[in-house]
């Protein structure tokens, strides 16, 4: 289970980024994060594994014994022993380039290997076995062995879902994983992400109300670095016009667009 | 018609760029006159020189050899040193202080050239190859050291987040974030490094590092001109193979992918 408590943050010249951002997620839910440019969706997942430090809030996470641990206070130490356990799928895939897709899979159990077999890429057979496992589970086993840079971009996500699944994490996060897809890649993302969160909460930040109202089974809508909603992801065109405010038509235009050239 | 005031911006630096070439030219003695003299002197010394002395040639391959060895070492040791260095002057992956220092003994090295620390070493480990291997190695820092802090300081952060945000320690940042991203880099510019340390292996011949510097020199000082002649056909032979080889092999690796 994760707890979200209070998390602020301010810029120098006193703009609020974040504002009192707080909320509880457990194993089952798949919470999507919506909200428009600059509200503070981001930020607000980077906070979640320590990848931006808030100005005051607490971010409790717990460990496979049930220990919590304040992301926000623990040392660089514990933060990376933490992280090993927190799955992030980044917006545009960042991935390594030149390494191979099942290299980039393994790269998610660096943290829970011996450091010194590790820079060897001293990797067991029984692991790349289980890597393999994952990039079989996106349906990529095909093109394990092909340089990363290589891949096309729906590819290169998969690849990244390899690596959440292969890291076995007890929280998972995605950051805007479907933003840079067609609407075919993104809905196969979203259905290869919602059954992970049987065995983990996870949390994403979407762009897309259409993907979340289909696949996530909680939506908390972020503006101006405060929740303005917490609930059910089937959101009225009221509540989507608070959300997005003047954006909203952009978005549904974009949705329009996308579902035309799907179909 | 002619206006002067049309051509002003550009006759009036004209004007000053020819005076202070020619005093200069002036001040150094440099003159078409002597340039011509010693064109002459040149082409008739080099007649003096024809042909060249071909029974000298299978002695000086075992030196010309050495001076390909003392390159390619300083080269293997300089590369290895320069990504060390790189990786400490990287603002993105070091302390700054540990950057500071570091692109300062970088910036240090380059202000030296390789014969003056070449002039430095022979004081302290004698005449011979290891302090050619040590200067080109040092020299190599110098270059290789910045260029490839610079590339790795352009890397995304992102690249480097996605391994810290599993967990991963520094050194796995390293090896698995930042190397595999550079090594394009590490191998063209190291190719490139091997053909100036070349060049560089013979000159540094001439001042006590052996090799088939050594032998140009001193066929020069004992009077053997035909000899000389011999040596410099082995140097232009060796520093021309040695660009050949090196687009080659960049060929081949950017055919592989390798350079991509």
């Amino acid at each position: 289970m994760l707890e979200v408590k209070n998390l602020t943050k301010t810029l120098p010249n006193g703009r609020k980024l974040l504002d009192g951002i707080s909320f509880k997620v457990k194993k089952g839910e798949f919470v999507g994060i919506l909200g428009s440019s600059g509200a503070g969706k981001t930020l607000t997942l980077r906070c979640l594994n320590g990848l931006l430090k808030p100005d005051s809030g607490s971010v409790i996470i717990r460990d496979e014994l049930d220990r919590p641990f304040d992301i926000c206070k623990i040392n660089k130490r514990e933060l990376r022993r933490v992280r090993q356990k927190i799955g992030v799928i980044f917006q545009g895939y960042h991935l390594v380039k030149r390494l191979s897709a099942l290299e980039n899979v393994m790269i998610g159990k660096l943290g829970q290997i011996n450091t010194f077999r590790s820079l060897f890429y001293g990797f067991t057979d029984a692991e790349a076995e289980q890597a393999l496992k994952a990039l079989d589970k996106v349906k990529m086993s095909q093109l394990a062995g092909s340089m990363t840079g290589n891949l096309s971009g729906g590819e290169m996500q998969r690849v990244a879902i390899a690596r959440a699944i292969f890291q076995s994490p007890t929280l998972l996060l995605a950051d805007e994983p479907i933003s840079n897809l067609d609407p075919s890649n993104a809905k196969t993302i979203m259905k290869m992400i919602k059954p992970l969160s049987e065995h983990m909460p996870v949390i994403g930040v979407f762009h897309q109300p259409e993907m979340t109202a289909k696949y996530c089974t909680r939506v908390i809508a972020i503006k101006e670095g405060q929740i303005i909603y917490d609930g059910d992801p089937k959101l009225s065109n009221k509540r989507l016009e608070e959300i997005y405010g003047e954006e909203l038509e952009l978005i549904e235009q974009q949705e329009h667009l996308l579902a035309a050239i799907a179909k | 018609m002619f206006s002067f005031k049309r051509y002003r911006k550009f006759i009036l630096p004209l004007i000053i760029l020819l005076t202070v070439t020619e005093g200069a030219a002036v001040i150094c003695g440099a003159t078409f006159g002597k340039l011509f003299e010693g064109l002459y002197r040149g082409i008739a010394f080099f007649g003096n020189m024809y042909p060249p002395d071909w029974s000298a040639f299978s002695e000086m391959l075992e030196p010309a050899l050495q001076s390909i060895v003392i390159a390619f070492l300083g080269t293997v040791f300089g590369a290895l040193m320069s990504i060390v260095f790189a990786l400490l002057a990287a603002s993105n992956l070091s302390h700054p202080w540990v950057r500071a220092v570091t692109r300062f003994l970088i910036g240090l090295e380059r202000s030296i050239p390789e014969i003056v620390i070449l002039i430095l070493l022979v004081a302290a480990f004698g005449l011979g190859a290891m302090p050619g291997v040590v200067a080109l190695s040092l020299g190599c820092i110098g270059m290789l050291g910045k260029l490839l802090a610079d590339i790795i300081e352009e890397i995304d952060p992102l690249m480097i987040e996605s391994i810290e945000s599993v967990g991963g320690n520094k050194l796995q940042v390293i090896v698995f974030g930042v190397l595999p991203q550079i090594i394009p880099n590490i191998i063209s510019y190291t190719l490139f490094r091997f053909e100036i340390n070349i060049r560089l292996s013979v000159l540094l011949g001439a001042v006590g590092a052996g090799g088939v510097g050594y032998e140009l020199d001193y066929s020069f000082g004992m009077l053997q001109y035909h000899r000389a002649f011999t040596a410099m056909i082995i140097i232009i032979a060796m520093v021309f193979g040695t660009e050949q080889f090196s687009y080659y092999l960049r060929k081949k690796l950017k055919m592989e992918g390798a350079l991509k």
